[in-house]
């Protein structure tokens, strides 16, 4: 069975992102992946990264230890998908320092000669579902950054066969009926994910 | 006078960012500023946007209390510098985190009924970044500089409308030698003295 990775950086269970979060594990079930559900919140995922962590950052034998299980969840997983808010054109501290913490060298990257190569070879598919207050339009001025950050950085780092997208923006000024909307298409997504 | 809030973030003592922290604030010191300096790793500051501060994250003035002191500096200062790593081509979780609870409505900007976000920050009138990237300049551009957009667009976008912005990173850092730091830390004081 498929294992899909689902890295959930929302606070509060009452959200449109914690109900497109639902969606994303229920449609990835009722289409045969086995879920990992990982709640980064309910978690207690601590974000910082530590002055020792940073000193063995790139000793790659001892780099992962204090994140040890963080690491194992990623590398028995067939498929990545972040769900989270963008806040302030970014990701929530939550997540950036699940960045910071666990995509370590030696477990999604090597360095070799000052050249960077992929090395976390199970990951086949990655996706996102977030939610910007920001309109689509202001997003782009902004360059988009959490957008670029995974489908370049993460996208060239991991190198999956399928990366995908979802968005919606505009938070702010939302209607009920565009929450189904987004919804549905999460579902979709999903579904042939 | 210029009164110029110093954002820092990193967690290590003697890092090269505690080097060029000491360029900028000597630099601004001998140009009169008036500075306060927040040292994130430093005062332990606890990064996390909590489910109870997300429930009263719309209720402004009460929203600011968790983080009092971090938003009268904020609205203090005219001039804002951010020094921090760049991890994963954007700030460290610590510092975003510094955005997500200081920088809320009310205080970073105003949600009006009908009609556009709009800015509350037009006190600063200048905002710095100085970083280290291990990502080539290149590599950045590719990936399209999220880090920096992030801080000079979608933060700059709440500040004057002629706010002026510098952004000094020394990339490749893994490879720098003495020499690439000494003229970074050059080129910092430069930039800070016509700042």
């Amino acid at each position: 069975m498929p294992r899909a990775l689902v890295l959930f950086a929302h606070p509060v269970p009452e959200s449109l992102g914690a109900a497109a979060h639902d969606v994303v594990v229920e449609a990835l079930q009722t289409r045969g992946w086995e879920v990992d559900d990982c709640d980064l919140n309910a978690e207690r995922f601590d974000p910082v990264m530590t002055a020792q962590e940073r000193r063995n950052y790139h000793d790659t034998a001892i780099n992962a230890a204090p994140v040890q299980p963080y690491v194992d969840r990623l590398r028995s997983a067939d498929s990545v998908v972040f769900c989270f808010p963008v806040w302030n054109f970014g990701y929530p501290a939550i997540l950036k320092g699940w960045f910071d913490r666990v995509m370590l060298p030696g477990v999604v990257f090597t360095i070799a000669h000052g050249k960077l190569a992929p090395c976390l070879d199970n990951v086949r598919k990655i996706a996102a579902v977030t939610t910007y207050g920001s309109t689509p339009w202001r997003a782009f001025l902004a360059g988009d950054p959490p957008k670029r950050l995974l489908k370049r950085a993460v996208w060239g780092t991991v190198r999956p066969d399928k990366i995908r997208y979802i968005a919606q923006y505009d938070m702010n000024n939302i209607t009920p009926d565009r929450c189904e909307a987004f919804l549905a298409r999460v579902r979709k997504e999903m579904e042939v994910f | 006078m210029t009164r110029a809030l110093v954002v820092y973030c990193h967690p290590q003592e003697g890092s090269f960012a505690a080097a060029v922290r000491k360029v900028v604030v000597s630099r601004l010191r001998a140009a009169q500023s008036e500075i306060r300096v927040r040292d994130l790793y430093a005062e332990g500051f606890q990064p996390l946007l909590t489910q109870a501060e997300w429930s009263g994250y719309l209720d402004a003035p009460a929203n600011r209390a968790p983080v009092e002191s971090h938003v009268a500096d904020l609205e203090w200062c005219d001039t804002l510098i951010f020094i921090y790593p760049t991890w994963w081509y954007g700030l460290p979780a610590m510092l975003k985190g510094w955005l997500d609870r200081v920088w809320t409505p009310g205080v970073a900007f105003t949600l009006p009924k009908d009609g556009p976000i709009a800015p509350a920050l037009t006190h600063i009138r200048k905002l710095g970044v100085v970083t280290t990237c291990g990502a080539s300049w290149w590599l950045t551009q590719v990936v399209g500089a999220p880090g920096r957009n992030l801080i000079l667009r979608g933060c700059g976008f709440l500040m004057a409308p002629r706010c002026r912005k510098v952004y000094l990173a020394h990339y490749r850092m893994d490879a720098s030698t003495p020499q690439s730091r000494e003229k970074f830390r050059a080129r910092v004081a430069r930039a800070m003295a016509r700042f």
